[in-house]
């Protein structure tokens, strides 16, 4: 290939890939010119902060933070050598903990809690701390007062005094096996296991007893917990789906004990991750994306914002899924910047402007 | 006519030779199948268990997708153990991602794992380095169709070489 057709390679291919990436943002969730979206943007806009990963204008991945509404981004790490993800508040809201890897790396949607090191952050991503070496304190996760960490490896769950990193408890694994996530009244874990039948059953441990039990079996991930710890949201891909042998993973919710489960936003044409619920349990955040674990290897997808009270939410025509559904409260979503595994605090956290 | 005829014929003839010659070929591949323990450096030092057993069957759909990485648990029947300590006669074995060949299926979850076995087979025999419990090793999926079948440990398959006999 000559330079001229290299050039105009390389020209095609942008203007598809924007193309792509305009198209995709139009249509998630339905028509953004609905007057409700406004009414919803006005009604959060004040609601503290999001914490989010995405691409920066140099190709990187950074983490930024932006008002529910969308306004006020900011990028707050700046660091073309490094991609940083998973960005989590802590209790209260001081500190962000987050997964950093080289530039030239991409973040594995399940394998991401073990890339790179764990770095803590002040909420506004000054004061970088990068705590221990690559591959250590896998699958971090805040415990309730901000001073202690859990953690999994093959070799179990551990908790870890983030002062001294003492390691100051141990559980078995109990097939425990990625996205580790401590309550928020320090009782319990959840995450992804393989322990009740099926791989990728969304999974609770009660921290005391190490007993844990099945909330949602077989094709699920991400699961995050509700501030009342007895509630969690989570991706779940439905078996025998119409028309489509894969299936879409939709957005759901169910109590801790796996007696029901409900689904929150779902739609034909959309990977519905990343779910992350309101401080006061009103709102849920998520991530749609077309391609199949699109989110980490490219540049994110749409984020969206809905009320859990319109609790089912079909987007789009879906078809196939609204047969299922029935009636369905399909309330408005806000349409928010591409993301990846965004993090919400009703912090004001006094230095972000 | 018979212009015709031996136009028809000579093919015919040719038609009969190629597929004896591909006869005696095919004949000749199996008869070079050489016996094989599947002894190598790998298989007779990593884990700490070692054994030759068959495959008894593989339950469940070997799941091919690039985007997820699982462990599925296969029934074997022990023939012979040749390192540690193996308690019955059956046991059951997690392989990783076992719709790639052994020689290519390390990753970034996964790196010390391998062997020359392409694809697996019921019936079919092979020696293995493996380690116990599987959870000790593996923080992954897990497809374990055995699941309430069986309590019995599931061992980790770490090095799985095609035993020809």
């Amino acid at each position: 290939m000559d330079n001229v057709m290299k050039t105009r390679f390389v020209i095609l291919t942008f203007i598809v890939i924007v193309s792509l990436t305009q198209f995709s943002a139009l249509i998630f969730a339905g028509d953004n010119h609905d007057p409700r979206i406004a009414v919803l943007a006005k009604e959060v806009s004040g609601r503290g902060w999001i914490v989010y990963a995405a691409r920066s204008a140099n190709g990187d991945w950074d983490l930024f933070l932006m008002r529910p509404d969308g306004s006020k981004i900011r990028n707050i790490t700046n660091t073309p050598k490094f991609n940083e993800g998973l960005p989590r508040f802590s209790p209260d809201a001081g500190r962000i903990l987050y997964r950093r890897i080289a530039a030239g790396e991409n973040f594995d949607n399940n394998l991401h809690g073990m890339q790179g090191e764990l770095v803590f952050a002040d909420s506004d991503g000054s004061n970088t701390d990068v705590y221990g070496k690559p591959g250590e304190y896998t699958w971090a996760s805040w415990g309730p007062d901000g001073k202690r960490i859990a953690c999994m490896s093959a070799k179990g769950i551990y908790f870890v005094e983030l002062a001294t990193k003492k390691v100051v408890g141990r559980l078995d694994r109990r097939g425990f096996f990625q996205q580790l996530t401590w309550s928020p009244d320090g009782k319990w874990l959840c995450g992804v296991a393989n322990s009740f039948s099926t791989a990728w059953t969304v999974a609770r441990m009660e921290i005391a007893t190490g007993a844990a039990n099945a909330v949602s079996s077989m094709n699920n991930c991400t699961p995050d917990w509700f501030d009342d710890s007895q509630h969690l949201i989570f991706s779940y891909r439905p078996a025998n789906q119409e028309n489509n042998d894969y299936g879409w993973t939709q957005l759901w919710m169910a109590d801790v004990e796996g007696k029901q489960r409900t689904m929150v936003y779902g739609e034909d044409g959309r990977h519905v991750y990343g779910g992350d619920v309101s401080p006061d349990g009103l709102y849920v955040l998520f991530t749609g994306n077309m391609k199949e674990d699109g989110d980490a290897s490219g540049s994110g997808a749409p984020m969206g914002l809905m009320r859990l009270s319109d609790t089912p939410t079909i987007g789009g025509k879906s078809k196939a899924l609204r047969k299922l559904h029935g009636a369905t409260r399909d309330g408005p979503v806000l349409v928010l910047p591409d993301g990846w595994e965004p993090h919400w605090t009703y912090s004001d956290l006094g230095t972000a402007k | 006519m018979t212009q015709s005829m031996t136009y028809i014929n000579k093919p015919r003839r040719i038609n009969i030779l190629v597929i004896f010659m591909l006869c005696v070929l095919s004949l000749c591949a199996s008869c070079s199948k050489k016996p094989d323990t599947g002894v190598d450096d790998k298989v007779t030092t990593l884990g700490s268990i070692e054994v030759t057993a068959q495959l008894l069957e593989i339950k469940g759909k070997i799941i091919d997708d690039p985007l997820y990485d699982y462990a599925h648990v296969m029934k074997y029947k022990i023939l012979e153990v040749h390192r540690g300590k193996v308690e019955k006669d059956t046991i059951y074995v997690g392989h990783y991602n076992p719709a790639e060949p052994r020689s290519s299926v390390a990753d970034a979850r996964v790196s010390e794992i391998g062997g020359n076995l392409r694809t697996f087979r019921a019936t079919d025999i092979h020696r293995m380095a493996l380690e116990v419990p599987i959870d000790d090793y593996y923080m992954g999926g897990i497809i374990n169709k055995y699941f309430g079948e069986s309590e019995d440990p599931i061992y980790w398959a770490l090095w799985t070489n095609l035993v020809i006999k």
